[in-house]
């Protein structure tokens, strides 16, 4: 064993056992409701409702999903604060970049120009 | 199992040793993928802004895509994070064998979803006429799918070098033989991994053209022949004797391959949505 392993933490053997036993069948739940909410995700496209209502639900639905995949699968729940704050870091940030860009190119001062676009009106 | 595993019971969440108490390989991993949330969401923006502005000539999507191709691979894709996280879950009891399971399961779902987006892709460019150069949507479209599918691909291969990993003996003084081994392993594995995608996908192909199961043996029965034997051969490799060094103790580097192949499916996640469903709302 490393020296690294070898000095960590000791945990109640019968402590162990029932984490990993429930974590297995959380695993495996959360496996479920991800294609439940991949099946939905697919039948609100169809459902006649304002765009607004669906773009709304679908992302919704992605972030639900996203959000249970980094706690529970990658553990974030079980590991130290620090990992999500990390993590969190370059998701705001990338998140943000994404959210700018969009609002900028949305602003009428920036709409497209050009050859390719006079042919459209 | 490795004796490491015996020695005790491994806190997998915190490190003391370190300065942050959290392992460096986790720590890495995830300041890694911190950097690659920037990566694709630059990419996704790109892709949404030529969205909103199409310019002349944008192909409609909707008659490019396939809904229930892509709801499969999606579904596969979350199917393989299950497994991937069983394989962490497994290591860290010290079970090498249920790992390796989890971890073929792993690869082989990989498999799958790269070869339905190859089949999309040689869908898109030979009926649809959507290249990289066609239209600013091909090119954005390519860039972050094709970027998404190469982070899956170099997942597919980690999890191909992890397997192989679990299989190093506990015996030192075997090293060059292993070595040599685990190359040969290597090489029965991609050549499987070649091989099996092209039968699959001349089956495809086949049956789509209307010719019957008689027709696809006269014309494959090579590659079909060759794959079978090479699955034979990766069966022969994993028929393990003696202990191996392989265990708990190697748990972390497991998880840190696993959170990739977590960060590959919520990216996966977020592009299923914005990429392939809006189309069916946004221009409807």
């Amino acid at each position: 064993m490393s020296a690294t392993a070898e000095a960590t933490d000791v945990l109640h053997p019968s402590d162990e056992g029932h984490a990993h036993e429930g974590k297995f069948h959380v695993f495996v739940q959360l496996a479920m409701i991800l294609a439940i909410i991949t099946g939905m995700e697919l039948l609100v496209i169809y459902v006649p409702m304002p765009h607004w209502l669906i773009i709304t639900l679908l992302m919704g639905m992605s972030a639900v999903k996203f959000v249970a995949v980094i706690f529970i699968f990658m553990h974030l729940k079980w590991d130290k604060p620090f990992c999500t704050i990390l993590f969190f870091i370059g998701l705001i940030l990338g998140g943000g970049t994404l959210g700018a860009l969009l609002l900028i190119h949305s602003a009428d001062a920036s709409a497209p120009e050009g050859p390719a676009y006079e042919e459209l009106g | 199992m490795s004796s490491h595993a015996a020695a005790g019971h491994i806190d997998h969440h915190h490190d003391a040793t370190t300065t942050t108490g959290i392992p460096h390989k986790k720590l890495f991993m995830w300041a890694f993928l911190a950097s690659d949330c920037m990566f694709f969401g630059s990419l996704i923006a790109t892709h949404l802004i030529y969205r909103l502005h199409p310019p002349a000539g944008t192909p409609d999507p909707r008659d490019l895509f396939s809904i229930e191709l892509t709801s499969g691979s999606t579904f596969i894709l979350l199917m393989s994070s299950l497994l991937m996280a069983l394989a962490v879950n497994s290591i860290q009891k010290g079970n090498v064998a249920t790992t390796r399971k989890m971890l073929i399961g792993t690869i082989i779902f990989g498999l799958i979803f790269l070869g339905g987006q190859v089949y999309e892709f040689n869908h898109f460019v030979h009926v649809g006429g959507l290249t990289l150069n066609s239209s600013v949507f091909g090119s954005t479209f390519y860039t972050l799918t094709g970027t998404h599918g190469t982070h899956v691909a170099i997942g597919v291969l980690w999890l191909v070098l992890m397997y192989i990993r679990t299989f190093k003996p506990a015996d030192e003084s075997n090293g060059q033989g292993w070595i040599l081994k685990g190359v040969f392993h290597f090489i029965a594995f991609t050549a499987l991994t070649v091989l099996s995608m092209y039968t699959i996908l001349a089956l495809i192909h086949v049956l789509q053209e209307g010719h019957g199961w008689g027709y696809y043996f006269s014309h494959h029965y090579l590659s079909f022949g060759g794959s079978i034997i090479l699955l034979g051969v990766l069966f022969a490799f994993a028929r393990q004797s003696g202990p191996v060094d392989f265990g708990e103790a190697q748990a972390i580097d497991v998880e840190s391959m696993g959170l990739y192949w977590h960060f590959v499916d919520i990216v996966w996640i977020v592009i299923f949505p914005v990429v392939y469903l809006l189309e069916y709302i946004v221009l409807a």
